[in-house]
């Protein structure tokens, strides 16, 4: 085939196909002749076969932003009640001035029970999520680099804590591509507010735009300009494309060397249908009565979080690849018995039913849940007008957990010291995490490199290893 | 001695070959292939094991991989776990060694990165064929020794450096091709061209396209040239009455484009799309990012310093000297201290959760490997935790560059005004203070409700005894002289504290509040801690450094200003090479110094590259290195740049990288040609302009004769047979919607301006550390939404959508070359947002005030929008359209626009995981005059702004060729 024709089809179903990534339920193929669906059949987001065999297929992140208290969630910590209120001084050019100075010791305002057949450590806050626990896999060997909220989220999300690089749902969507062509395949579910570091956290970086994670929005138009301004009709709105493809295709008949414009020329028309498809997959009238109630949707403080647990589903059944889902802030500085208090109410419920509802409609075995923050939470606390009991940033020890295919469910891997300063039981970096995840999901990190800046780029930065423990 | 050491290696090939005929029974070698195969081993082989498997397979006598050690032939030779031997001596294709390093079944090593090359694949499988020999150690050591001259000559190079933290990277070899940026420049290749009349350029382009026996495409029609120079040049489109005058002009067209060069160069907006161009380099943006993402309240001065640099034509070699040494060529010059602030631009905090020093070490790391790939093409951070990978960078000399830095010091310095910098809307300094005054209200009122009383509400709430609490209060109201004693809250808590009363009696610090008081303390507390970094834009002072010893600095949470005794307080940082970059672990100290590579292949003298320890002046020298005009590295650098912004595509691929992975140059005798005519004419970029646009080269159509010979011949578009088209920029593209609107206000320079956002994004509430970032208001005059995007507030936390669904790029990276691709966003951006219709109603409305009508005005519109008449068709095409929507509109009302004063935050409080809401007041909103809407046109001018809004969106407003 001369370079010329195969170069052409490439460019085209390349547009064509990272269109697709971000456009409506349109069958792509039904727009093409045969021989060119034929060949649109390798686009940047057809689903590709990973590296590994794997059980997990799609991914929820549940993304605790502000960092979780491991120690009053779920890596109780007795020893802090006998030390509670004892004061010491940490000094060190070792430490910020966040550490330093005069701290002293707080215990968990939260009792603790075991749960489930696997006993699992949880605080008894978690009325729902309790019951779930042999479905889990809570790991505590986890450490982080960063201390600031932006570059941990940055390195908990992307691998690289200064920002600027793929989010994991990018490597994963460039991985492995994505069941559903019409939707994009890295959906993010941000609370009303974006988190520290903003978009960023869900950024392509050096990947291909077709990569980025979507943000649905939780209030106002789901995508930006989604809709045409009021009163503007779709047969209004289709004389105007009509207009646009007469001018554009005279124009291409005078450019027949660019292969850009006839993706261009797509580009309208596709997005034109996608404005009629997003809103459908939006609707949770769908849903009947006992599914909205199970996620605790149409009451406080479960509603906006039980939403986007519900949404989750909802796209993951669709056939996106991976969501993210944010809720915060856990960032208790003060107070922690009322802000983890709070906080805890809102999500518990959520993500217990999202664990059941997938459990029961068969995709747990097929999805893989993950649920962190950036970072954990110290076990001592600064002055900070003496009582106001709270804790700071840990990035040395902290409690993710997993569900979902291929975990090691009921199990409670690792362990961090008496006081939950630090990770002292199978202690990995978090781009150990990382392999671990896209392992998980039949990716191996060293093989899912991008060549960018002068090297090949993964997840994991410099490569890491899997923590097998976590594995079933 | 020859004759020992041959008889010895003799000997040993036997030894060794005897050894595998007794394991493995393979028949003994020819000599020769044995002898080239224990060169082999000794030269090149065992280096590669040792840097790409020993890690695993051997220097950790604990930790096997795959029980597999490496460290001796026996090992090799009993293989891993799986029990067969990993080599079959003679056997390559049975060897599973061999297979798993061409990744055939095992894959080894596992890391892309560190997949061996096909020449070290080649290296084994000779060394496996050749009966796999281990020489000793004595006598790979007369191997290396005997086949220095030998192997160096033909398979690589060793470059003298300053040398590896392992010997083994010391002694490696480079291919040669690698090393083409550190060369001095070549420039004898240009004799052939001294008896030709033809362009320089043109004769080095031609010789290429003839080689590959090409026609080069003809010159572009003048409507085409002159669309394309200009948006070169200015990054905006001709106006109708420029594309007349230019394709009427009788001269041939190269003089007449000169003349429309001349023009544009002299234009003020060529500063400002040059510079836009340097600043995606430089990674310039409005505020620091990371958590807080302050505003840099005076970034604004060092972008508009780019774009004089620009204007005036600053010698690129200056314009180098001022960015890295500006306050220290003269600390009295506010130009200069300005120019310094390039020093600063990547983002960078200091906040309390931080350790100091790891942030310290960010700025280090930051600047020196900006300034490696500004200014040397060089990714120089590969080399912060070991010698680079690629390219002759060992880490010694990346901690020698940032010694250069240790007495850099950032600062808010104190510079005067220019009477060339533009000083206007200064005024918009009311509304900040509007919400200084909100913030400090909002703190005096939540103060109110700390207190006694709320006080005794928590005893009575929580069921405890106040008896204390109570004592202490009547205690300080006796003492107090007064007659009614007020006695504030704070003042019994602190009593109880300093008395030990158990905590639990002592009410918490925010007794009284409720959770959305909390929440609003803080906003206002740090409210008004973001306002002072905003307060500072109308200030004379300078984003910059200074050089001297580092302060002790806890947290940065205001403008830092100049410590007093710069040189006498604070610490004199000693450099050292960093085990792992990590600034706890220190090892070898180093002494400033350059990239030794670029010295010891070029031409440049020791004196060139001496960098002086005092804690003043290393930075000049350093700009002195990198400006000499014996350095190969800078010019060719920036003549690279200079071309792809013309030609969309570089001569060497990756502007920011000239090492091994960074691609070839396509024309390698013309980039340093360039290069050395860029010093010969002291430096001006104008004078690059100049030369590159009046060549054929620049000229040629986008459309190729033979498209198929042309594809086959160049399949990857290097050959410059034809121009090759770009999709306008972001900024690009907006800017000449404003342009062709009538709308773009073209005054040069200020302060940054807020143009309308996306209202959903513009108001979008966003965590910055303990608080929201402010929302996104748009200046209230549309003269001043309307300036230049260049001149638009650029926050690295909040980025205009429409300019980065078209690519704009995050500025958190040095972004060498924009991106174009084609995602849907860019539709609803372009097609459906309420901005692009403001810029189609103002475009109707420039059109049907110039009182044209009929074909008349769509033949305006495609004049303003294509520079182009419209071909019949297209007319009746589009007077059927207007005719169509008019009809439309007449059906439709549109509400004038309400636009909010305020704005409801919605989040979840810190403190109390409650959500709670704030009302954020948008001040500017009370003087905001909007666009001309479609609320205030009739249904005929809105029918006309479809068909600018179908223009502003078609392929041909979008692409230049």
């Amino acid at each position: 085939m001369p370079p010329l024709t195969s170069k052409r089809r490439n460019s085209r179903r390349e547009f064509l196909y990272g269109l697709g990534a971000t456009l409506g339920s349109v069958a792509l193929t039904a727009l093409l002749p045969a021989d060119r669906a034929q060949a649109a059949s390798v686009g940047p987001l057809t689903p590709k076969k990973g590296h590994l065999p794997s059980k997990a297929k799609n991914c929820i992140f549940l993304m605790m932003e502000g960092g979780p208290s491991h120690i009053d969630t779920f890596d109780p910590k007795p020893k802090l009640a006998e030390l509670h209120l004892q004061e010491f001084t940490r000094t060190g050019e070792m430490k910020s001035a966040m550490e330093s100075g005069k701290r002293y010791y707080v215990e968990s305002p939260f009792k603790f029970r075991k749960a489930g057949k696997s006993g699992a450590d949880i605080a008894e806050n978690w009325h729902h999520l309790a019951h779930c626990v042999d479905d889990i896999c809570f790991y505590r060997g986890c450490q982080v680099d960063s201390v600031n909220h932006p570059t941990a989220m940055y390195q908990m999300n992307t691998g690289n804590r200064f920002g600027g690089g793929p989010a994991m749902g990018s490597w994963v969507t460039y991985g492995l591509g994505s069941p559903n062509q019409n939707l994009p395949g890295f959906i993010v579910l941000p609370e009303v507010s974006y988190p520290q570091g903003g978009a960023a956290n869900w950024g392509n970086g050096f990947l291909p735009a077709y990569y980025q994670g979507t943000p649905l929005r939780p209030k106002g138009s789901p995508i930006l300009d989604l809709e045409p301004m009021p009163g503007v009709t779709r047969a209004h709105q289709r004389e105007n494309l009509d207009l646009l493809a007469s001018l554009n295709k005279a124009h291409a008949s005078e450019h027949p060397q660019h292969d850009d414009l006839a993706a261009r020329m797509e580009a309208y028309e596709l997005a034109f249908r996608m404005q009629m498809q997003v809103p459908g997959i939006l609707d949770m009238n769908q849903e009947d009565a006992r599914t909205l109630d199970l996620y605790g949707i149409d009451r406080e403080p479960t509603d906006g979080f039980g939403r986007r647990c519900l949404l989750a589903r909802r796209l993951v059944e669709a056939g996106v690849r991976f969501v993210q889902v944010y809720a915060g802030t856990w960032d208790s500085h003060d107070y922690i018995e009322r802000a983890h208090g709070n906080l805890v109410r809102s999500v518990d419920q959520p993500i217990a039913a999202l664990l059941t509802d997938l459990k029961r409609r068969g995709l747990l075995e097929s999805t893989l849940v993950i649920w962190c923050g950036e970072f954990g939470r110290s076990p001592d606390n600064g002055i900070r007008g003496g009582t106001a009991f709270g804790r700071d940033h840990n990035p040395h020890a902290m409690t993710i957990w997993m569900a979902g295919g291929g975990v090691n469910a009921g199990h409670t891997i690792g362990a961090t010291d008496e006081t939950g300063a630090e990770a002292v039981e199978c202690v990995h970096h978090v781009r150990d995490l990382h392999v671990t995840l896209l392992h998980l999901l039949g990716l191996d990190d060293n093989k899912l490199t991008y060549f960018h800046g002068g090297r090949f780029k993964q997840l994991s930065q410099f490569g890491g290893e899997v923590i097998s423990e976590l594995i079933a | 001695m020859t004759l020992h050491r041959s008889v010895r290696a003799r000997l040993q090939s036997v030894i060794v070959a005897g050894t595998l005929l007794s394991l493995c029974a393979v028949p003994v070698f020819a000599e020769d292939a044995s002898i080239r195969a224990e060169k082999l081993f000794a030269n090149r082989v065992l280096g590669m094991f040792k840097t790409k498997c020993f890690v695993c397979h051997g220097e950790d006598a604990e930790d096997l991989r795959g029980e597999f050690n490496m460290l001796s032939l026996d090992g090799l030779l009993k293989g891993g776990e799986s029990k067969t031997p990993s080599i079959v001596p003679g056997k390559p294709e049975e060897s599973p060694l061999y297979l798993a390093v061409q990744w055939r079944d095992l894959e080894m090593p596992p890391k892309e990165n560190d997949r061996l090359t096909e020449e070290q694949i080649r290296y084994l499988k000779e060394w496996i064929l050749g009966g796999a020999p281990w020489p000793n150690e004595a006598r790979r050591t007369e191997l290396v020794q005997d086949a220095e001259n030998e192997w160096n000559v033909t398979n690589g190079v060793t470059v003298q450096t300053s040398g590896g933290l392992i010997d083994e990277w010391t002694q490696r070899q480079y291919e040669p091709e690698h090393l083409w940026a550190y060369r001095p420049l070549r420039i004898d290749a240009t004799e052939g061209w001294a008896n030709e009349s033809s362009h320089p350029i043109d004769w080095f382009i031609n010789r290429r396209i003839a080689e590959l026996e090409l026609d080069a495409a003809p010159a572009a029609d003048r409507r085409t040239l002159i669309r394309r120079a200009t948006f070169d040049l200015i990054g905006l489109p001709p106006t109708p009455e420029e594309v007349t005058r230019f394709v009427d002009d009788p001269l041939p067209d190269d003089r007449a484009l000169t003349k429309v060069v001349e023009r544009l160069l002299a234009s003020p907006h060529y500063g400002e799309q040059w510079a836009r161009h340097w600043l995606d380099v430089v990674r310039y943006a409005d505020s620091s990012g990371y958590a807080n993402d302050y505003e840099r309240g005076n970034a604004w001065r060092y972008r508009d310093y780019v774009v004089r640099a620009f204007n005036e034509d600053k010698p690129y070699d200056q314009f180098v000297r001022e960015q890295i040494a500006g306050d220290e060529i003269a600390e009295s010059n506010e130009e200069l201290l300005i120019a310094a602030g390039f020093l600063r631009m990547g983002p960078w905090e200091l906040t309390a959760m931080e350790v100091p020093k790891v942030a310290r070490q960010r700025f280090l790391d930051d600047v020196t490997d900006a300034v490696g790939q500004v200014f040397l093409g060089h990714m120089l951070q590969c080399a912060r935790c070991h010698d680079h990978k690629f390219d002759p960078v060992p880490t010694r000399d990346y901690y020698s560059m940032q010694a250069i830095f240790a007495t850099t010091q950032l600062a808010e310095r104190k510079a005067e005004f220019l009477p060339k910098e533009n000083r206007d809307g200064f005024e918009e300094r009311q509304y900040l203070q509007e919400r200084q005054a909100f913030y400090e209200k909002a703190l005096r009122d939540l103060n109110k409700k700390r207190s006694v009383e709320a006080a005794h509400a928590w005893f009575k709430e929580k069921g405890l005894d106040p008896t204390k609490f109570n004592v202490a209060l009547g205690e300080l109201k006796e003492k107090s002289e007064d007659t009614q004693p007020k006695v504030s809250f704070d003042q019994v808590r602190k009593l109880l504290q300093k008395r030990g009363t158990h905590p639990d009696l002592i009410p918490p610090r925010h007794v009284g509040f409720e959770a959305r008081d909390f929440g609003m303390e803080r906003i206002a507390r740090k409210g008004i801690e973001r306002l002072k970094w905003r307060l500072q834009r109308y200030q004379p002072i300078a984003f910059s450094v200074y050089s001297g010893r580092t302060p002790k600095l806890k947290s940065v949470n205001a403008p830092l200003p100049i410590p007093e005794e710069p040189m006498k307080t604070g610490e004199l940082e000693e450099t050292c090479i960093l085990a792992g970059g990590d600034p706890f672990s220190p090892t070898t100290p180093v002494t400033p110094g350059v990239l030794s590579a670029a010295n010891t292949l070029s031409d440049v003298s020791a004196d060139d590259a001496s960098i002086p320890t005092g804690i003043v002046g290393r930075r000049l020298a350093l700009a002195e290195w990198i400006v000499s005009e014996r350095n190969p590295l800078t010019s060719r650098v920036m003549v690279n740049r200079i071309w792809q912004w013309h030609f969309n595509q570089a001569l060497a691929g990756n502007p920011n990288n000239f090492g091994t992975t960074g691609k070839k140059p396509s024309h390698p005798e013309l980039l340093d040609w360039l290069a050395w005519t860029f010093m010969k004419e002291g430096w001006s970029v104008k004078s690059m302009h100049r030369l590159i646009m009046s060549s054929e080269t620049y000229r040629r159509a986008s459309q190729h004769p033979q498209p198929k010979t042309l594809a086959l011949q160049d399949p990857n578009g290097i050959s410059y047979a034809r121009f090759r088209p770009r999709r306008l920029e972001a900024e690009e593209l907006r800017d000449a919607m404003l342009s062709v609107s009538g709308e773009l206000n073209p005054a040069v320079g200020g302060i940054p301006v807020r143009p309308e956002m996306n209202m959903e994004a513009a108001l979008q509430p966003r965590q910055v550390m303990g608080t929201f970032a402010e929302a996104w208001q748009p200046s209230p005059l549309p003269r001043q939404r309307h300036r230049r995007s260049l001149y638009a507030l650029r926050l690295r936390g909040l980025r205009d959508p429409f300019l980065q669904v078209f690519n704009a790029p995050a500025p958190d990276l040095s972004c060498e070359a924009r991106e174009a691709s084609n995602v849907t966003p860019q539709v609803f951006a372009l097609f459906n947002s309420e901005i692009s219709f403001d810029r189609a109603i103002a475009m109707a409305n420039r059109v049907l005030k110039e009182k044209s009508s009929g074909e008349r005005t769509i033949d305006r519109l495609f004049r303003l929008a294509f520079g182009r008449v419209p071909k019949p068709d297209e007319t009746e095409a589009c007077l059927a359209h207007w005719d169509r929507m008019t009809t439309r509109h007449r059906g439709l009302t549109f509400a004038p626009p309400a636009y909010p004063r305020e704005v409801v935050r919605e989040a979840v409080e810190e403190n109390t995981g409650e959500r709670f809401t704030f009302v954020e007041p948008l001040e500017m909103y009370a003087d905001f005059v909007p666009d001309l809407k479609a609320s205030d046109v009739g249904p005929e001018l809105r029918g006309l702004a479809e068909v600018c809004l179908v223009l502003l969106n078609s392929n041909e407003f979008a692409y230049v060729y």
